[in-house]
């Protein structure tokens, strides 16, 4: 059975749990859920939201580094301090989150194996207590967006070039039936499909039922066959961008791929684009 | 007036201790709403006393916190009031009674409980209509 091509950005909740008095170390939790770092978190998080820390307040894009480095000062990260996120949603805040970190560049941030739920299931301590750490000094470089984003040119120029896409939306989604997963708004895109060429490989079957990552072996079962290989350079997009950071991180850290970028203006972007091509 | 702090404790405690939760087997309407944006589900249960115009209501749901702090709420806040009564809030009212700087964020999901009660209340109109 082969390994994670980086197993050390994985960490599983016996390590957190054997880290939580680290100070190398900060917990982080990143939801969808707004208020569910509130009902109770790992015991020394701290909370980031994608919305209120991580997106500019004017504008649909990301702090600018002075923004990205006063917000991880405030929270008590250095440079040097190993981050380990996780959430609800099978981690896909987390891995959102841990995305906007490699934007900048920090050096460490790992993935809680399980996110949340692992941790509730387990029956883990939860607490309400919300700690502070001494503020830190933060050098952020400006923000990295070639290497692991892309914007909708890229994604044109990726279609011009027949290079893969990979589409980690449900199959209903994909096909133009739904325009958000089941069960949520069907808002936010003029047309439902998807971008032409894109191969149908939903987030999900990357995760097991207990909402751990399957085997590198499975994951490369996964994606191989549909063309998605290392040495390709791939996107990934969803409808606005954190199911696919999820996919992205599964790429890039657990199956080695070196050149995968995530498209966040996703099907939300690209569905409403005036004179793009979709299909059905 | 609450603050922060106190608002929020307020939302978790109707999460973690839902009121008036639970199906209501003799409701004369029951509506079910969701769609709001994290996936969340709330059924309302609507029954009014026919000697004193006041009604019960009971919900079952689930989803994020607030949607769910909401219905729970919602149902214990105007259980015993008249239908012209419960028709008298509105969203402003009810994010207000929220907190509105916790859930401004989330207004479809502070507002569906009160969504699908005003559609439960239609139903039942319109059910008393066609009896009469």
């Amino acid at each position: 059975m082969s390994e994670y091509m980086h197993p050390e950005v994985l960490v599983e909740t016996d390590w957190v749990a054997q880290h939580l008095s680290d100070p190398k170390v900060r917990v982080v939790e990143s939801d969808e859920d707004i208020l569910l770092y509130d009902v109770g978190h790992v015991p020394g998080s701290i909370k980031i939201d994608w919305h209120n820390d991580l997106n500019d307040p004017l504008r649909r894009d990301y702090l600018d580094a002075d923004r990205f480095a006063a917000l991880l000062s405030a929270k008590g990260i250095a440079n040097d301090t190993t981050v380990v996120f996780y959430g609800d949603k099978n981690n896909w805040w987390a891995c959102y989150a841990l995305w906007v970190f490699k934007l900048f560049g920090h050096q460490d941030a790992r993935i809680m194996n399980g996110g949340r739920k692992k941790w509730i299931d387990e029956q883990r301590e939860l607490s309400k207590t919300v700690p502070s750490y001494p503020k830190t000094v933060y050098k952020a470089p400006a923000r990295d967006d070639k290497t692991i984003r892309a914007f909708r040119e890229d994604v044109l120029a990726h279609l011009e070039k027949k290079l893969p896409l990979v589409d980690v939306r449900s199959p209903g989604e994909y096909s133009g039936e739904l325009l958000h997963m089941a069960d949520y708004p069907q808002e936010g895109a003029m047309r439902g499909g998807h971008i032409p060429g894109a191969k149908s490989i939903p987030w999900a079957k990357a995760v097991q039922e207990n909402g751990t990552f399957k085997s590198a072996d499975d994951l490369k079962q996964l994606y191989q066959p549909q063309g998605i290989t290392s040495d390709k350079d791939i996107i990934a997009y969803c409808r606005i961008g954190e199911r696919s950071s999820h996919t992205w991180f599964v790429l890039t850290y657990l199956l080695g791929y070196p050149k995968v970028r995530n498209y966040d203006g996703s099907w939300t972007e690209w569905g409403n684009l005036v004179n793009v091509p979709i299909e059905k | 007036m609450m603050d922060r702090q106190e608002q929020l404790d307020f939302i978790l405690d109707h999460y973690e201790n839902p009121r008036h939760k639970g199906s209501l087997p003799e409701a004369e309407a029951m509506v079910e709403g969701g769609n709001p944006g994290c996936g969340d589900i709330v059924k309302m249960y609507l029954k009014v006393d026919p000697k004193t115009n006041q009604a019960t209501v009971m919900f079952e749901g689930e989803g994020c916190t607030i949607s769910q702090a909401s219905a729970s709420y919602l149902a214990e806040e105007v259980s015993g009031k008249t239908l012209d009564e419960i028709l008298q809030i509105d969203h402003n009212t009810l994010m207000d009674a929220l907190g509105r700087e916790i859930v401004e964020q989330r207004t479809r999901c502070a507002t569906l409980s009160l969504d699908t009660l005003r559609a439960a209340i239609r139903k039942r109109e319109r059910e008393q209509m066609l009896k009469s």
